[in-house]
């Protein structure tokens, strides 16, 4: 394999290997070696990908043949595997951010409350205390409320920005069905959401929830309109 | 395949969203099954390599999304490159790289520039450009994932004179598409 190469005979030996491995005549080996280069050397990587954008054209003679309907099954299974890989709910790395970031804010305020609250929550029983977990960048924040009679801390997800803008909305995916919508996660991260008696049977094993950020109230058409934060495939834990 | 519906899909599976995969697969699927059945060959084969192709979709969309290419091209890239790779497996072919690649130097013009400036002409005007018999081995080659061996065997040609021919081509599109 040639090293990256600024002169005339380098570039052309370059231009017509980068040809080469996109027409993909080259054996195996060597066209391991061309993608291995290609991580490493960028401009190289530069010259396949014109090629590919420039051959791109020959596209067009591809006919559509629709594969077996056993295919796409065992994609599923390759994917998301029997052990429900990648398929816990909230495995959402924005998600997870925000909760990471969430709970290092949480472990101070809560260091913060014991002591200057220490003796006044006793008196005020039931007072609720709640703070606003926020990360950058991030398409949700957490809300944190505390019960201090009960000693009970709850943590809610909500849309970021200003209350009267967004709201987060739930949603359950059964198959191919479009979307139904479980309902909107109140901006106070206040309450549950109550599902409806006719969606109670339909959370099943395998079937989707999601999660996408929507106009303050919920999606105005009853199909997500938004950015999916976070879907996950329900399962038994 | 309208390509901004589809990298809107491909967004969405990089975030993880299975109904988005499922309804890339459905819209997409023909398409690329076509490509690796014409390079492969057989359905059983083609239907195998199907699935290491949306496995690699999956793996790979946060990538697509990182970057601002037109969707499609990059899908069928996916294919093209699962299917050959796997022809090869199963039939190797004689490597290339550091035997032979002595051409004639000619002018690629300047580099930088070359690789940053919009391309100039279409692909198809500049096939026109080539000996007929060498177009059609540049088209096969690229459409059928045939290696120098088999295009050399269905032009009945030497090898060495197959591959001469495809490197000489190679390098008059790429003068042809920066003029």
């Amino acid at each position: 394999m040639s090293t990256p190469d600024q002169s005339k005979g380098g570039r052309s030996r370059d231009e017509v290997l980068a040809g080469e491995y996109v027409l993909g005549v080259l054996s195996l080996e060597d066209r391991q070696k061309v993608e291995r280069r290609m991580r490493s050397d960028r401009q190289f990587a530069a010259i396949v990908s014109r090629w590919e954008q420039n051959l791109s054209e020959f596209n067009e003679e591809y006919e559509m043949v629709t594969p077996a309907k056993s295919v796409f099954p065992k994609i599923e299974r390759r994917i998301f595997g029997d052990a429900a890989l990648g398929a816990h709910l909230w495995n959402s790395l924005l998600v997870w951010r925000a909760v990471a970031l969430g709970s290092l804010f949480l472990a101070a305020g809560v260091v913060v409350f014991t002591i200057t609250n220490n003796g006044i929550s006793r008196s005020v029983p039931g007072k609720q205390l709640t703070a606003s977990l926020a990360g950058q960048n991030s398409a949700i924040n957490l809300l944190a409320d505390y019960d201090a009679s009960s000693g009970r801390l709850k943590v809610t997800p909500v849309a970021a920005g200003k209350p009267e803008e967004k709201s987060l909305e739930l949603w359950l995916i059964r198959g191919s069905d479009p979307a139904e919508a479980l309902g909107v996660l109140p901006q106070t991260g206040e309450g549950e959401i109550v599902l409806p008696q006719e969606l109670h049977g339909k959370l099943t094993e395998g079937a989707i929830i999601a999660v996408s950020i929507e106009p303050f109230g919920g999606s105005p058409t009853g199909k997500p309109t938004g950015d999916v934060v976070a879907s996950g495939t329900i399962r038994f834990p | 395949m309208a390509n901004e519906e589809t990298e809107a899909l491909i967004g969405r599976v990089a975030m993880r969203d299975q109904k988005a995969f499922t309804t890339l697969y459905k819209r997409t699927s023909p398409k690329l099954y076509g490509v690796c059945l014409r390079i492969i060959g057989n359905r059983t084969d083609a239907e195998e390599v199907l699935q290491e192709v949306y496995v690699k979709i999956w793996q790979r969309a946060e990538q697509f999304a990182a970057s601002e290419g037109p969707a499609t091209p990059w899908l069928t890239a996916i294919a093209r490159n699962r299917s050959i790779d796997f022809v090869r497996a199963r039939k190797p072919v004689a490597d290339e790289i550091d035997a032979a690649h002595d051409l004639a130097d000619t002018e690629p013009g300047p580099e930088e520039q070359a690789i940053v400036k919009g391309e100039g002409r279409r692909i198809d005007r500049c096939m026109e450009e080539l000996e007929a018999d060498r177009a059609r081995a540049v088209r096969s080659a690229y459409i059928e994932g045939l290696s120098y061996q088999e295009l050399a065997d269905q032009h009945s040609v030497p090898l060495n004179t197959m591959r001469t021919w495809l490197r000489r081509s190679l390098i008059r599109l790429r003068e042809c598409m920066d003029r």
